[in-house]
């Protein structure tokens, strides 16, 4: 019995965790998922040669972000900025820094650690 | 007869209208896409960016004493020498000479035209200020160009220059140290280039009949140009780096220029920019920056990254005012627009870095093609 109500209780700590962890659903927000992980960003307009940064939500709550990136793959180069990392609420972050000096097809990469493992997010943004 | 001359009056002019409606051609029809590119080039002028490193950055007195300072002769000791000397009015505030001519043959680099200088994020060819006042104090006190010092040209303010100087920061010259006098005047220099605005252009008369569908207005942009347009935003793909309304991304690129420098040694370029810029107390990290910690321009000195690539990187130049700022290049070693042409059509893709940009390739154009961009290139120009 007691072996019962433990594996009740941590389901029903999962479940509220996993209920408890709703990322932004409104428009200008983008998803990305991997394994465990969900996460979603959103930037102003991103201008080529211009500064930006990104908010970004993460799921489950014991989430964090470690580190976030971006690169051109076509042109085999980053960026020329370190991204700087803030989380000003639980499961929320923002990423200062970002700066794009060429238009086209550039890979955001999101590295979080969830229960002592890595799990790497990438979504490709096309910059007219 | 009466009223004959009226009638051969209106024919002339029904004629020169004919005439000139058939010299008039369609202009292009540009895409949607291409259109879109076409636009982020302006609108022309942009507003000026506000540098808060600068407080007195749009105060008329700063204004009118940094012009002052700007062609003072007298400043640095040796004397004879003034910013105007290598940035002259005339040419587009350059020298038009491949390097500039300071004190020394030590200057390697060519001498940079100041319009629309207020427009970037890091000055120099390799970015070794992230300010217009820095990148103004350093040529003033630097042994190879004008050669000042800062106790010699504190003097001199202090016993010629006190008007201007209270006017500008409210404040006796005397109650500052030297270093506070010396980077006040390049904050009175930079104040005075933030005005330095270079006149709208035909691409941009082009530019803007062509948002608001006035063909006939598009249609006096001459069609070479227009084609030329059309490679530059397209196939060549220049607007990859030359973006937005100053034709720069504001950052750096190695375009397979030589970096090796006459009579030996390198130019590291972008590699070398980074550490002087990081090693200065005159970042906007340090303690001369107006604004202090809350400067959020100084986001990109923080988190700017040295890396190997960076060697043999130079600034992505402006393209505006390009017919008045001949010769080109960081060491002024291609003399025309068609060189400059030619270079990116025959570019020699073994010379980029292994780690450089892919972007880069030969451009192969036709004789037609390099007069094209080299006419939409022109088309940059205005008076």
């Amino acid at each position: 019995m007691k072996r019962q109500a433990a594996a009740l209780l941590a389901l029903a700590l999962c479940c509220s965790a996993t209920v408890a962890c709703k990322l932004p659903a409104q428009r200008g927000w983008q998803a990305a998922a991997q394994g465990p992980v969900r996460l979603a960003w959103r930037a102003p307009r991103i201008v080529a040669g211009e500064m930006f940064a990104l908010q970004i939500a993460l799921c489950p709550a014991q989430a964090r972000l470690v580190a976030v990136d971006a690169t051109m793959p076509d042109h085999g180069h980053g960026m020329n900025y370190a991204v700087r990392l803030q989380a000003p609420a639980a499961g929320r972050w923002r990423a200062d820094g970002l700066l794009w000096h060429m238009a086209g097809r550039w890979e955001l990469r999101f590295d979080v650690d969830v229960d002592g493992e890595r799990h790497t997010l990438r979504h490709s943004v096309q910059l007219p | 007869m009466t009223g004959g001359p009226r009638w051969r009056v209106a024919l002339a002019a029904l004629a020169l209208g004919c005439a000139g409606f058939a010299l008039a051609q369609n202009p292009l029809d540009f895409s949607a896409e291409e259109r879109r590119q076409i636009a982020a080039h302006g609108p022309w002028p942009p507003p000026v960016r506000k540098d808060l490193s600068n407080r007195v950055q749009h105060k008329p007195a700063a204004v009118r004493f940094g012009r002052r300072l700007f062609f003072d002769a007298g400043l640095v000791a040796s004397g004879g020498v003034s910013c105007a000397s290598c940035h002259v009015p005339a040419r587009a505030f350059q020298d038009g000479v491949p390097v500039a001519q300071g004190r020394s043959a030590a200057v390697r680099r060519n001498t940079p035209s100041l319009l629309d200088t207020v427009q970037q994020r890091w000055w120099g060819w390799d970015g070794a200020h992230d300010s217009l006042w820095s990148a103004s104090l350093a040529p003033l006190l630097d042994a190879n160009e004008m050669g000042g010092r800062s106790d010699t040209v504190a003097a001199r303010v202090r016993t010629h220059l006190v008007r201007p100087y209270r006017a500008a920061f409210g404040r006796h010259p005397a109650g500052d140290s030297d270093e506070i006098v010396v980077v006040s005047l390049a904050k009175a220099l930079a104040a005075f280039q933030s005005t330095l605005v270079s006149a709208r252009t035909p691409f941009d008369d082009f530019r803007d009949a062509l948002l608001r569908g006035d063909r006939l207005a598009a249609a006096r942009y001459p069609l070479d140009a227009q084609r030329g347009l059309r490679l530059f935003i397209g196939s060549a793909r220049c607007s990859v780096c030359h973006a937005g309304p100053t034709f720069s991304n504001r950052e750096f690129a190695d375009i397979g220029m030589p970096f090796f420098v006459p009579g030996g040694g390198v130019d590291p370029g972008r590699h070398g920019g980074l550490t002087a810029l990081l090693a200065s107390r005159n970042n906007r990290l340090g303690p001369h920056n107006d604004a202090g910690s809350a400067d959020p321009q100084a986001l990109a000195t923080r988190q700017v990254v040295q890396q190997h690539r960076n060697f043999g990187e130079f600034k992505v130049p402006g393209l505006r005012q390009l017919a008045q700022t001949a010769p080109y290049m960081h060491n002024g070693s291609l003399a025309t627009i068609e060189d400059v042409v030619r270079h990116y059509s025959e570019l020699n893709e073994d010379r980029l870095h292994a780690d450089g940009e892919r972007i880069l390739r030969r451009l192969d154009l036709t004789a037609e093609e390099a007069a094209d961009l080299a006419a939409f290139l022109r088309s940059l120009s205005g008076q």
